[in-house]
């Protein structure tokens, strides 16, 4: 099976948090799936909940936000993340979408297990849960049912 | 049609001497990324941070005309830099480049599956040049900046980073709450591990920036008001005054009959309100202490004088601001370990002072009565469990270790028994954690001293109690010794040492003034221990000594030094330059809903203005580049999407994750 055939999970990492830890990691050479795709942030809480909708609908799996949680050094990342995410499960479940798919975490720079932990965590639900895609199909077809 | 030109991406996948190339494909990466939409070029490189590799992007920037450049290597941390200078130096703007990590998020961790490795790298670097794609030329935030710093504290790190700063040809104005120098270290007799005497050390160091023509000193002044921005903030003062002069302080201090508990000695002693914490001290002048002088009238040439403080208020332009506030001991709640209980138990620095207060004599003394056996307790106030110790103000227990306090025990041990050498010692710990550099020594000095050490587990803590009536000492010790497999101790001592931890200090708002946050041990938390030691969020702002966090005297000097160079190279120039990552709205989008205005949480950044167009007013969010800090927390709530992180957009995300989640065979196809 190629990597195309895995779910894919998108990590979100702040740099002063999941990023530096992702980094960290690799540092010690320890391996977890590839299927994990790691994007630099300054902060999630830019990102609006359509956000992981939209990225769920574009072939994206699983999403784990890696932030630095309440030792951030911006004043609103903590409770406004959660806000944020709180939203995202809203409208995720509003559109039959696993809210599992979406976790919160946070993750410092040398918290190399913890983040092990959370990536094999996600990897090991998709494997259970499948392709978001399903979800979304599935949805659809209720969707269209329901409307004859 | 838009006449915007197409991007021509150069693309570069670095070997890093078999470090990515030994995991990934990266001909293959590169042959597949070719057939992307504007790949103008891809390349491999054995090293491409050597001068051959930089040489090669510089050549292709001006042959080729490559206007975006995407480089997969190591970690960003390492080479992002190297990489802009190299961009820059070819004429390009350095924030056209984007740097992907393929080593540590990607070869290292997937060592023994390298298809997927490959396919890894393929889906990041798409993904960058996804980013690449709409990436914009963006300039530094460029500023005027006063060369003049605040420093916000005089204890020994706050005159280290004045002292350090003033040598650097920039102005230091220092302000002090007390109406003294020194902090912390002035109540110290002698410090670890050199065993130099403190206060000698202090005074030399208070000697050299009051010498020095750069610093203007300020005692009894507190900042009130703070506005502005890095190069340029606008600080209020408020100096509270000294009450008497060098030509009536002598008579009215003698004649001053109002005495307080010393808060220089811990309360083990009193002084007039009228006072010099210690001979010599700086400055030398006596001074009042305002919140304990009761108004009473005092003799002086035959007059009744009654003192007043006149407090002055005064404004500084400033560059920069060194938040040097210090920290506090723990104080032990009511009858935590008996303290406040029983007058046999003490914390660490009142026996510090005590040692220091009493000079002569065969045996310790304590409430009169000569003391024949000692206990430190170590830990009292940190590394605090849940559920076993009292909750602070905020419903947290102080779970950190102080650092500090084991080898100050020990410190103390040894003072006590080179001057007391029948004492009996004990020391009951959870661990001993002599961590800096010839700390272990004192250790060694103990066990080799006969100190008795006894190990108690964190969450069974040793009890205090008094000891029945009779007994031959006045208080009770009961501990579970973990060295001895948990036998129960009882030890009759009459003295109670308490090594009590540090504290953050209440900063009377000058955190929020300042908008820079704190941890969750409440400690004031800088950006990055590894990445930006010493700086906080808010740029211009710095940190140095226990303001974050436990230290000892060196660490703080170090901490102290490096805010100082961070404070150079802010101001040297007289102007700052910031990263351009932060927020910018777009003005056709913009309907000025306030959103942004309401999310945001720093003070200045953002706000509604009107402008007149085409004969109406309209509202549009404004931003102050220098007071934002980039987290974006305005472009989640904006409904229009008009506003975004310069650099990091929404826009630039959406692109990457559809690179990431595209099907493989749309790469396949573009190769």
């Amino acid at each position: 099976m190629t990597q195309s055939q895995q779910p894919k999970i998108l990590i979100l990492g702040t740099l002063s948090g999941g990023y530096a830890g992702a980094d960290s990691t690799g540092q010690s050479h320890l391996e977890y799936p590839p299927n994990t795709y790691i994007l630099p942030v300054m902060s999630p809480v830019m990102f609006p909940p359509e956000f992981y909708i939209r990225s769920f609908e574009r072939g994206i799996d699983g999403i784990i936000v890696m932030y630095s949680g309440t030792d951030s050094p911006y004043k609103v990342e903590a409770e406004g993340t959660a806000k944020l995410i709180n939203s995202a499960y809203a409208l995720m479940k509003e559109r039959g979408i696993d809210i599992r798919r979406l976790r919160l975490a946070a993750i410092c720079t040398v918290c190399v297990k913890p983040f092990l932990k959370e990536v094999n965590q996600m990897n090991d639900l998709l494997k259970g849960i499948g392709f978001v895609k399903d979800e979304l199909i599935a949805r659809a077809s209720a969707m269209e049912a329901a409307h004859g | 049609m838009s006449d915007k030109k197409e991007p021509r991406i150069g693309v570069y996948v670095c070997h890093c001497g078999g470090n990515i190339s030994g995991a990934v494909q990266c001909e293959l990466v590169a042959k597949a990324l070719k057939g992307l939409p504007n790949v103008t070029v891809t390349r491999t490189d054995e090293s491409m941070c050597s001068d051959a590799g930089q040489s090669l992007i510089e050549q292709d920037i001006k042959e080729l005309g490559i206007d975006r450049v995407v480089i997969g290597a190591c970690a960003p941390m390492l080479h992002e830099q190297t990489f802009r200078g190299a961009v820059t130096r070819a004429g390009l703007n350095p924030f056209l480049y984007h740097h992907v990590g393929l080593r540590e998020q990607d070869s290292w961790v997937h060592e023994h599956n390298k298809d997927a490795a490959t396919e890894k790298a393929l889906r990041l670097m798409s993904a960058g040049i996804a980013k690449a794609r709409l990436l914009e030329p963006l300039d530094p935030i460029r500023l005027g900046a006063e060369k003049h710093a605040l420093v916000i504290g005089g204890g020994v790190a706050g005159l280290r980073a004045a002292l350090d700063i003033a040598r650097q040809g920039l102005r230091v104005t220092l302000l002090e709450k007390s109406p003294f120098l020194g902090g912390r270290m002035a109540q110290l007799e002698s410090v670890f591990p050199t065993e130099e005497d403190a206060r000698k050390l202090l005074q030399d160091l208070i000697q050299k920036v009051v010498a020095h023509p750069n610093v203007t000193i300020f005692t009894q002044a507190e900042v009130t008001g703070v506005s502005g921005y890095v190069g340029n903030f606008e600080i209020q003062v408020q100096q509270h005054s000294r009450g008497v002069s060098d030509d009536n302080a002598d008579t009215l201090m003698s004649a001053c009959r109002q005495e307080v508990p010393n808060p220089f000695n811990y309360g083990l002693t009193k002084r007039k309100v009228i006072y010099r914490p210690y001979e010599g001290c700086y400055p030398s002048t006596p001074a009042v202490d305002w919140e304990s002088y009761n108004g009473e009238p005092i003799s002086f040439d035959g007059k009744q004088i009654i003192l007043k403080d006149e407090p002055k208020s005064f404004g500084l332009n400033v560059g920069a601001v060194v938040v040097a506030t210090g920290f506090d001991p723990y104080t032990p709640s009511q009858g935590e370990y008996g303290f406040g209980e029983l007058p046999q138990v003490v914390t660490l620095p009142q026996l510090i002072r005590h040692l220091a207060l009493s000079k002569d004599g065969k045996s310790l003394q304590w409430n009169g009565r000569a003391v024949r056996d000692v206990a430190l307790i170590h830990c009292v106030g940190s590394r605090q469990v849940d559920g076993v110790h009292q909750p602070q103000e905020d419903g947290q227990v102080n779970n950190y270790c102080s650092r500090v306090c084991c080898t100050a025990s020990l410190h103390a041990t040894l003072e006590l028994h080179k001057r007391y050498p029948q004492l009996n010692i004990y020391d009951l710990h959870q661990d001993i954690r002599t961590y800096g550099h010839g700390h272990e020594e004192y250790y060694r000095h103990a066990l080799e001293s006969g100190v008795r050490f006894v190990r108690y587990n964190g969450e069974e803590v040793p009890e205090v109690s008094a000891a029945p009536q009779g007994d031959s000492h006045p208080v009770l010790l009961k501990v579970k010794d973990m060295l001895t497999y948990g036998e129960e101790l009882e030890i009759p001592v009459d003295l109670v040492v308490l090594a009590v931890g540090f504290m953050p200090r209440d900063l009377h708002g000058l955190d929020k003034m300042l908008k820079i946050s704190r941890g969750n041990d409440r400690f004031l938390l800088e950006v990055h221990p590894k990445l930006r030691p010493v700086e906080t969020a808010v740029n211009g702002v710095i940190l140095a000594g226990t303001a974050q966090g436990p230290m000892n005297i060196q660490e703080s000097l170090s901490a102290a030094s490096a805010a100082a160079a961070k404070v150079a190279s802010l101001l040297g120039r007289g102007k700052v330059e910031l990263p351009p990552f932060v927020a910018a709205v777009d003005e056709e989008k913009c309907d000025g809903t306030g959103a942004c205005v309401e999310a945001c949480q720093y003070e200045d950044a953002i706000a509604l203005q009107e402008f007149e167009e085409n004969g109406r007013k309209v509202r549009r969010a404004v931003i102050t580049p220098a007071n934002c800090s980039g987290c974006g927390a305005c472009v989640a709530v904006c409904p229009n999407n008009a506003i975004n992180v310069q650099g990091w957009t929404l826009e630039q995300y959406e692109a990457m994750v559809d690179a990431i989640g595209m099907d493989m065979h749309e790469l396949e196809v573009a190769a």
